[in-house]
C-alpha cells in the first residue's frame, strides 16, 4: 500500500527531528484572552422543545405548586453595570469597579477550546441545507441544551451527548457549561450576551429533585411546572421566550405549543446585542445589487474603509471581519466565484476558520474597503435529525432513550422534537448607543498601502463570536 | 548513563548495554509499541526485541540521538506486527494517520515500487526541516508517534482545530514537495 510505504519512510527520518518533536512542549500556557470591542449587531436564538414525551401510567404524586406555575426562578451572578457619565464625580471608581467585574469573568474563559469539532460539525449539519434561504444557527445555544439534556439522561443516551460534546463525563461537562455560561453571561449595560433556560414540567409527574436542583443551580435554569396542554401554562412558556429573547422571535414561539402527552419541555436562549466599534455613516450607504441564489436583489449596502483591515483567505475563500464593542468579533466569509456557502460548509479549512479565525496564518493586515448588505435573518430549524446524524439516537427512541436521572417514577420517554429558532439582525449604528469610553485594543497592525475591495454582494457566511471567543451565531445569508 | 556512553558499551559487545538502554530509553519504547499495537503483551515483545535489533545493527552503526534510535527500530517491529493482524483487529491510531497520510500522494502518480525508503525518508526530512518547528513537531507527533489530535493539541496548548489544520496544510506541502522531486513519476 502506498501510504504504508511513506509511514515507512516517516519512521526513518532524522532522529535529531523525532526527539525534538517528542521533548517539545508548549512554550508557554495559552492565556485566555479577551476582546474589547463594539458594534451594532442585535442577534438572539432559542432552542426549545426537547418535548419529552412518555406512555402515561398515571401519576400522583403531585407537587404542591404554591404560586403560578414557578417553582424556581433562576439567580443569576451580579453583575457591575458600566458606568454612565464620563464627567460626574466618580466615573474613575465606577469604572474600576467595572473593570474589575470583567477581569473577574475572565477566570472562567478558555473553558470550551475543546469544543471545536462540536461547533465545526453542527454547523456543517445544521446548515447544510442553506441552498436558497437565510439561515441562523446558535452553537453556543444548543451546547448549552445539549448539555442540560445529558444531565437528564443515563447510560448510552447520554454517553451519545458527552461523545458529541467531546466531554469525558457529566461532571467534567457541568464544570465546562458552568463557565461557559459565565464568561458569556454580560447585561452590564456595555454589552448584552444573555443566555437563559427553563424548565416546564408536567405538573402529573413526579421528577427527580436533584436533577432538577442540579438544572437550577449550574445552568441557571428557571422551573416551572404546570397543566400541560392547558392554554395558560403554553402563553407562560411563550411569554418566557419573547422576555428572553426581546420578542424578537415572537413569529415562532407564537407556533410553540406543549399538549397533554408532553412530559418536559427544555428551552434554552441567547440574547446577544453589541455595536460595532467602529459604525457605519448612514451616508455612505448604497443601492446595489446581491446576487442571490435564484435572481438579482436590490440592496441597502453599508460602506466603509478600514485602514487596519484585516484579511483572511483559505483556499476556497475570502474573510475579513469586523471587531463588536467589549464582545468578540463578527466575521464576514465570502466563498470565491463558483463556491457556494454549501460547499464550504462540506470544506474542512473553511469549517476550521470558524474556530480558528482567531489564530488564522493566513492572513494580512490591509486596508479593507468592506461593503456589506444590511440585514435580517431568521429562520426556525429542526434539529431532530441533524442531531441524530452526528451520534444523538438514542433519547430519541422510546426503546432505548433512558431519562432515568429525571424521572421519579418508572415510565419509558423520549424527545419529541428539538426546535431551534435564530435571527440576527445587522445595522449601521446598533441596537443602543450609549455613554461610555471605547476601549482600544493593543497590536493594531501598521496601515498598509496594498488594499482590498470586500464586497459581499454574493451569499457569504457570517459568524459572530463573544467574549471567550466562542462562535454564538453562526449564519448563511442567500438573501438579505 | 550518557548516549554516548551506552552507544559505546554496545561497540565494546558489553551486554550491559542493554539493560542500561532498557533502564533509559525502556519506558519510551513500550509507549510507542502500546500506541500502536494497544496490546501490553504485544508491545512488551517488540519493546525486547528492539535490544535485540539494537544489539544486531550497533555497531556497525554509531545512533545519535540514541532514543531516537531505539524509538525507530520498535515503531518499526510494532508496524510490521500489526500489519500481520486482520485488518478488522489493526488499531484506530494508526489506521487513521494512515488514511491521511493518503493526501500526500498525487492521485496520479504511484510510488515506484524500485523508489528506496531510505531515499525517502532523505526527502522527508529535507522537507520537515524547512518547515518552522511548530509544524514539524505536530506532523512527526501524529505520523511518528500516532498520538491523537487532542494530544497533540494538549501537548503544545493549541486547539484541536488548529492542530488539525496545520496537519492539513502540511500533508499538501508534502504532497507537493514529493510531486517536485518526482520521487512518485
Amino acid at each position: 500500500m502506498k501510504s504504508e510505504k511513506l509511514q515507512d519512510a516517516i519512521g526513518m527520518v532524522d532522529g535529531d527531528l523525532i526527539e525534538r518533536a517528542h521533548k517539545a512542549t508548549a512554550k508557554k500556557s495559552k492565556i485566555a484572552h479577551i476582546k474589547w470591542t463594539a458594534p451594532i449587531a442585535a442577534a438572539l436564538a432559542i432552542i426549545i422543545g426537547l418535548g419529552v414525551f412518555f406512555s402515561m401510567r398515571g401519576n400522583n404524586n403531585n407537587p404542591i405548586i404554591l404560586n403560578a406555575y414557578a417553582v424556581a426562578e433562576a439567580q443569576y451572578p451580579e453583575t457591575v453595570s458600566y458606568p454612565e457619565g464620563e464627567f460626574l464625580p466618580g466615573f474613575e471608581e465606577r469604572y474600576e469597579a467595572w473593570r474589575e467585574y470583567r477581569n473577574k469573568q475572565r477566570e472562567y474563559m478558555g473553558a470550551g477550546e475543546n469544543l471545536d469539532n462540536f461547533f465545526q460539525s453542527t454547523a456543517s449539519q445544521f446548515l447544510k441545507d442553506a441552498e436558497s434561504e437565510n439561515l441562523v444557527y446558535s452553537p453556543l445555544n444548543v451546547y448549552m441544551a445539549l448539555a442540560m439534556l445529558a444531565e437528564t439522561t443515563q447510560g448510552n443516551s447520554r454517553q451519545q451527548i458527552l461523545t458529541l460534546l467531546d466531554a469525558e463525563d457529566i461532571k467534567y461537562l457541568r464544570k465546562q457549561a458552568h463557565a461557559i455560561w459565565n464568561a458569556n453571561y454580560n447585561d452590564d449595560g456595555a454589552v448584552t450576551s444573555i443566555l437563559a433556560s427553563s424548565l416546564w414540567m408536567n405538573e402529573n409527574i413526579g421528577f427527580n429533585q436533584n436533577t432538577v436542583n442540579t438544572l437550577a443551580n449550574n445552568y441557571y435554569a428557571s422551573v416551572f411546572q404546570g397543566e400541560m396542554g392547558s392554554s395558560d401554562f403554553n402563553k407562560a412558556l411563550q411569554s418566557w421566550l419573547n422576555k428572553q429573547t426581546g420578542g424578537l422571535l415572537s413569529e415562532y414561539t407564537s407556533d410553540i405549543e406543549m399538549d397533554a402527552q408532553t412530559l418536559m419541555t427544555l428551552a434554552t436562549t441567547i440574547y446577544f446585542q453589541a455595536k460595532w466599534d467602529n459604525e457605519f455613516e448612514s451616508k455612505l450607504n448604497t443601492t446595489e445589487v446581491f446576487h442571490s441564489t435564484d435572481k438579482d436583489l436590490s440592496c441597502e449596502f453599508m460602506n466603509q474603509t478600514d485602514s487596519h483591515g484585516t484579511y483572511y483567505w483559505g483556499d476556497k475563500f475570502g474573510a475579513t471581519r469586523k471587531r463588536l464593542t467589549d464582545s468578540g468579533y463578527m466575521y464576514f466569509i465570502l466563498p470565491d466565484e463558483g463556491v457556494t456557502p454549501r460547499d464550504l460548509l462540506a470544506d474542512e479549512e473553511a469549517l476550521a476558520f470558524i474556530t480558528e479565525a482567531e489564530d488564522w496564518e493566513q492572513s494580512t493586515n490591509l486596508r479593507v474597503n468592506l461593503s456589506i448588505p444590511k440585514f435580517d435573518v431568521k429562520s426556525n430549524l429542526d434539529l431532530t435529525e441533524g442531531l441524530k446524524n452526528l451520534g444523538v439516537t438514542d433519547c430519541f427512541d422510546f426503546s432505548t432513550a433512558d431519562f432515568s436521572p429525571l424521572l421519579s417514577t418508572e415510565q419509558s420517554a423520549a424527545i419529541s422534537g428539538i426546535d431551534h429558532g435564530a435571527r440576527v439582525v445587522i445595522d449601521e449604528e446598533g441596537v443602543t448607543a450609549t455613554a461610555y469610553t471605547a476601549m482600544k485594543f493593543a497590536g493594531a497592525a501598521m496601515p498598509s498601502e496594498e488594499e482590498i475591495d470586500f464586497v459581499l454582494d454574493r451569499p457569504f457566511i457570517f459568524v459572530i463570536t463573544g467574549c471567550d471567543n466562542l462562535p454564538l451565531f453562526i449564519g448563511v445569508v442567500n438573501k438579505p | 548513563m550518557d548516549d554516548e556512553r551506552i552507544v559505546e558499551l554496545y561497540w565494546q559487545r558489553d551486554e550491559s548495554a542493554i539493560e542500561h538502554s532498557k533502564a533509559k530509553y525502556g519506558a519510551y519504547c513500550l509507549s510507542i509499541a502500546l500506541r500502536i499495537l494497544q496490546n501490553k503483551e504485544d508491545a512488551s515483545e517488540c519493546e525486547n526485541d528492539t535490544y535485540l535489533k539494537a544489539w544486531n545493527t550497533i555497531p556497525p552503526k554509531k545512533p545519535s540521538p540514541l532514543s531516537s534510535y531505539l524509538g525507530m527500530i520498535t515503531r518499526g517491529l510494532s508496524l510490521d506486527r500489526l500489519r500481520k493482524r486482520s485488518a478488522r483487529k489493526r488499531t484506530d491510531s494508526v489506521c487513521i494517520s494512515l488514511c491521511e497520510l493518503e493526501d500526500c500522494i498525487p492521485a496520479q502518480m504511484s510510488i515506484a515500487e524500485e523508489t528506496e525508503a531510505k531515499e525517502l525518508a532523505r526527502l522527508i526530512s529535507d522537507f520537515l526541516r524547512n518547515l518552522p518547528e511548530h509544524e514539524c513537531n505536530i506532523f512527526l507527533n501524529r505520523y511518528w508517534h500516532f498520538l491523537s489530535i487532542r494530544e497533540i493539541a494538549e501537548k503544545y496548548s493549541f486547539t484541536q482545530s488548529k492542530v488539525k489544520m496545520t496537519l492539513l496544510r502540511t500533508r499538501k506541502k508534502l504532497s507537493a514537495h514529493l510531486e517536485k522531486e518526482g520521487i512518485f513519476v
